[in-house]
């Protein structure tokens, strides 16, 4: 038997358990190859709580998730912005291809407020929501991951890199800088559930400005 | 014709509710004539029962604690379910001192597919209210009334069947005084069968014309001519509480009974609303208004209470509430099809709006953003928060921008790596100062692309924006 046609036989049965090829993850491309490439089912896993760290503002933390929140937008689907550290640029985004009116963005000090808002909004027809806290609590994070479950969306959490030294019920635990040069991100895949862990570096196109 | 009659049998108990337990009943009349009119199970089980006067009451329960009725509060309930009514028929009558509504069902069964399901929709919204209900169906009103009193009787569909059925039931549950059915029972009279068979100008020399023309339309002899009950073109209703009520949790019963008939109300005359007002009440005629505005057309009550709940939770209630006020009166066209709620394809939308209406609800209006372009080359202007005077103006052709914006410049004084030739952007006449702009896009020691302009005038430099 060829290794062809063993291969074959192993995928054309459900029954077949293929080791490290964990049970199917609905996912949605990250719209980055090698960043898909280490996530399970090939994307931002649906139904997650994704934890971003960046080291500081202004290093792709956004163009991270921004493909991924077109195809959404796309797809006629919402996504929210709660408590973003700045104005989300409304040119910025259109000219990224987002559509703004899929576009909600939450604006309110309270980070329990935002945190509330985000439940909501992964509960009950957001297909993604970006939540910037800085809450530390297990429980509030349990919280998200249960809500985005429920509701079958991303929950994406922007947080401090200090918050990634405690442990966390998220499925995908990144840490974003950019390279020195400028030219790329550096992520650090700290924890992915069911993919693969580790380095590595993303191309950005500078900006035309 | 074909009736629905439901009757409040604890209407006076359940309006009454306060919070202690322990046996309690509502009274009529006053002095020795002060009788039990309702009360609550731990009352009935201690021996308490309707028309006993109030003092063997004590006699029996010295724990019992009496409250007098409020006509008028009964009157505004049972008014409002005539109103609530209004969804299952256009055809409703209310006789408020009976307690009890009919509904005239023959005409509007076929929306309803079967009486069962239509009787089902009925009971169980009553009860939704907080309301104890018995119902009785029946070709004329008084015979459905009579149904309400005898739970085991099957509903009567045919005027041929009417006689049969109710041949052997008691004279207890007629419509007819005591008094008048003690010396009935005197005669030997029991069942409504012997009660028939009396002639009509023999019980009118000894009772009045009442009661052989009550026994006509009893039967469909006699055509039952009632005023209808219409449904008010402003909707108002009131709840008063017996003591003030200070806490949110309070309030959220009765304000969710509210809710619930002006749900029915408002389906009955196929109309929805954005504005709501409801107005509590306080001592010395001061007051709370809490105003909802839903971003579209609503009549559902579990989503309009879930708004109010909110808006409660977030105010502080200054003094005791003494009533709940509800007022409605400019009602629009609602975006859902009646009857059809599980499969519009706007029902998603419906959702999401409720969504929106929750949010703005708990965190206000203006953190609930929708963004917008505005055709502007000034980068502060060149956005929007959209609302109903602000609508999306620009277009996506813009210039390469970050999509982290400063709004308030940012004054910095460590200047990062600037990369490549400045884009030159006239601020003057917008500030009233002669002010021009060169923008750089530059990198910092981290890697971090920021925007940065520098001000031609006093040539200081600021961050506005960060390519995130």
């Amino acid at each position: 038997m060829t290794v062809e046609s063993l291969q074959a036989l192993l995928h054309s049965s459900p029954h077949v358990w293929r080791g490290r090829e964990t049970a199917r993850v609905d996912a949605r491309s990250s719209g980055y190859a090698a960043l898909d490439a280490r996530l399970p089912g090939g994307g931002w896993p649906i139904g997650a709580l994704i934890e971003i760290a960046s080291k500081t503002d202004g290093c792709g933390e956004l163009r991270l998730t921004l493909p991924a929140l077109k195809s959404w937008c796309q797809d006629g689907k919402s996504v929210a912005f709660i408590r973003p550290p700045h104005v989300p640029y409304a040119p910025a985004l259109a000219r990224n291809g987002m559509t703004l009116s899929s576009l909600l963005w939450v604006a309110t000090d309270s980070d329990k407020d935002g945190r509330w808002a985000a439940e909501q909004l992964l509960r009950d027809g957001a297909a993604a929501v970006l939540l910037w806290s800085t809450a530390q609590e297990d429980r509030a994070l349990r919280r998200l991951q249960l809500a985005a479950e429920t509701g079958k969306a991303c929950a994406f959490l922007y947080r401090s890199p200090a918050a990634l030294k405690q442990s966390s019920p998220a499925a995908v635990r990144v840490a974003v800088s950019a390279t020195h040069n400028g030219s790329g991100m550096s992520l650090d895949l700290m924890k992915v559930r069911g993919g693969h862990p580790g380095k590595l570096v993303l191309p950005l196109t500078r900006p035309a400005a | 014709m074909l009736w629905v009659c439901v009757h409040l049998p604890h209407l006076a108990m359940e309006l009454r509710q306060p919070q202690q337990p322990g046996p309690l009943a509502v009274t009529d009349g006053t002095g020795a004539r002060r009788h039990i009119i309702a009360c609550n199970p731990t009352a009935r089980e201690a021996g308490i029962a309707l028309g006993m006067d109030a003092p063997s009451s004590m006699m029996r329960e010295p724990e019992l604690q009496m409250f007098d009725r409020s006509k008028s509060d009964e009157r505004r309930a049972t008014l409002a379910l005539a109103s609530w009514a209004h969804q299952f028929t256009s055809d409703v009558c209310v006789e408020v001192s009976r307690w009890m509504v009919w509904m005239e069902v023959g005409s509007s069964l076929r929306y309803f597919n079967s009486l069962r399901s239509l009787y089902t929709q009925i009971k169980t919204g009553i009860e939704q209210l907080g309301y104890t209900v018995s119902a009785g169906i029946a070709p004329t009103m008084e015979a459905a009334a009579l149904l309400t009193r005898h739970p085991d009787v099957l509903p009567i569909i045919n005027q041929s069947e009417l006689r049969r059925a109710i041949n052997s039931l008691p004279l207890a549950g007629l419509d007819i005084s005591a008094k008048a059915v003690d010396q009935l029972h005197t005669t030997g009279l029991q069942t409504i069968q012997d009660l028939l068979g009396v002639p009509a100008d023999a019980l009118a020399r000894r009772f009045g014309q009442d009661l052989p023309h009550y026994l006509q339309r009893l039967l469909g002899e006699r055509a039952d001519v009632r005023r209808r009950h219409r449904a008010p073109a402003i909707y108002r209703r009131r709840f008063d509480f017996m003591e003030g009520v200070e806490s949110t949790d309070g309030l959220l019963f009765p304000l969710r009974r509210i809710l619930q008939e002006f749900a029915g109300y408002l389906r009955g005359r196929d109309l929805a609303v954005q504005h709501l007002a409801v107005t509590l009440q306080h001592r010395d005629n001061r007051e709370t208004v809490l105003q909802l505005a839903t971003s579209a057309p609503q009549r559902n009550a579990a989503h309009l209470f879930a708004l109010l709940r909110e808006k409660l939770e977030r105010i502080a209630i200054p003094d005791p509430v003494l009533a709940i006020l509800l007022n409605a009166g400019e009602f629009v066209e609602p975006s859902i099809i009646q009857g059809d709620f599980f499969d519009d394809p706007r029902q998603e939308n419906d959702n999401w709006s409720a969504l929106l209406d929750k949010l703005r609800a708990r965190l206000g209006a203006e953190a609930i953003r929708q963004l917008g372009l505005s055709d502007d080359h000034r980068p502060e202007n060149a956005w929007c928060v959209l609302s109903d005077d602000k609508r999306d103006t620009g277009t996506a052709d813009t210039p390469d921008r970050p999509l982290w914006f400063l709004n308030e410049p940012k004054q910095i004084n460590d200047l990062p790596q600037l990369l490549g030739a400045p884009e030159r952007i006239e601020a003057g006449w917008w500030t009233g100062q002669d002010t021009r702009r060169d923008y750089y896009l530059a990198r910092t020691n981290e890697g971090a692309h920021w925007w940065l302009f520098r001000d031609v005038g006093t040539n200081r430099w600021y961050l506005q924006g960060l390519w995130a």
